[in-house]
């Protein structure tokens, strides 16, 4: 990717340093708010929220083991078995940050249904946020924050994507997304 | 929010994205000098905060530090 790294933001650097690091362990994805950040979007956050697949307790210990080698560390914890246990795998997102700094985060979950599963499935990259990192769908995002989240920032930030992602935007995918969160979420 | 708020906005957020969409090089610029501030604002924030009587205390509690061992320098805290 064609890019300075004077390009990038705080956000920007952190998201794609810890996406480095994960990639290397299992598929994730980078969903919501910093989709329309990283999209342009112009406004604050404090976390990213990223999904990753159900993993043993074993795998999980190797992915904490190296993002702790690159200077990451988990705000509940330092103990990646009760990571694991005590939370991820009772559905409780943890979060990551920079050895020393509260901020910015990363909010980690395990995917807990198929829609989740189907984020994953349908993970893309979006070459014009300069980042070379996995994010979900443009209309899985929409949806999202259109049909479950829907405070005014989240209606704010499907305005942004439906504008710049406007020749990507499927009203009819959107539909069948929105359908699902009902049926799975609402 | 009242409803000129939220209308006037959201007409700023429609006419960033479309300028975003035409100029996004541009607008990266701006965007990531308005993130960086915010972190900048943050982090001396809480230097300044971790310095005043009962300011760990508080930082532990904004963020629900947990890990504390994970973030003993910002906090202050010399010789655990």
């Amino acid at each position: 990717m064609n890019r300075e790294v004077s390009d990038m933001n705080i956000l920007d650097s952190f998201c794609e340093k810890f996406c480095n690091v994960v990639k290397k362990h299992m598929d994730y994805v980078v969903v919501s708010g910093f989709v329309a950040i990283a999209s342009g979007r112009i406004r604050g956050t404090e976390d990213i929220d990223m999904i990753i697949p159900k993993i043993s307790r074993e795998k999980f210990i190797k992915l904490h083991e190296e993002l702790v080698e690159n200077g990451f560390q988990c705000m509940q914890s330092d103990n990646p078995e009760e990571i694991h246990d005590l939370y991820l795998k009772e559905k409780t997102s943890v979060r990551y940050t920079y050895k020393n700094r509260p901020v910015p985060e990363m909010e980690v979950a395990f995917s807990k249904d198929i829609l989740d599963g189907y984020q994953i499935k349908t993970k893309t990259k979006l070459p014009i946020t300069g980042l070379d990192i996995w994010f979900s769908s443009i209309n899985m995002n929409i949806a999202f924050k259109e049909e479950y989240l829907k405070s005014g920032k989240d209606l704010e930030d499907a305005r942004h994507l439906r504008i710049v992602f406007s020749d990507m935007v499927d009203e009819k995918e959107i539909e069948a997304i929105k359908e699902m969160i009902r049926k799975l979420r609402l | 929010m009242n409803a000129t708020r939220d209308k006037t906005h959201m007409e700023f957020v429609e006419n960033w994205a479309k300028k975003f969409r035409e100029s996004p090089a541009e607008c990266k610029k701006i965007q990531n000098e308005f993130i960086n501030a915010l972190f900048e604002k943050n982090a001396n924030f809480l230097k300044r905060l971790a310095a005043q009587p009962g300011g760990p205390e508080k930082i532990i509690r904004l963020y629900r530090i947990k890990n504390v061992k994970a973030y003993e320098e910002l906090l202050g805290i010399e010789n655990p």
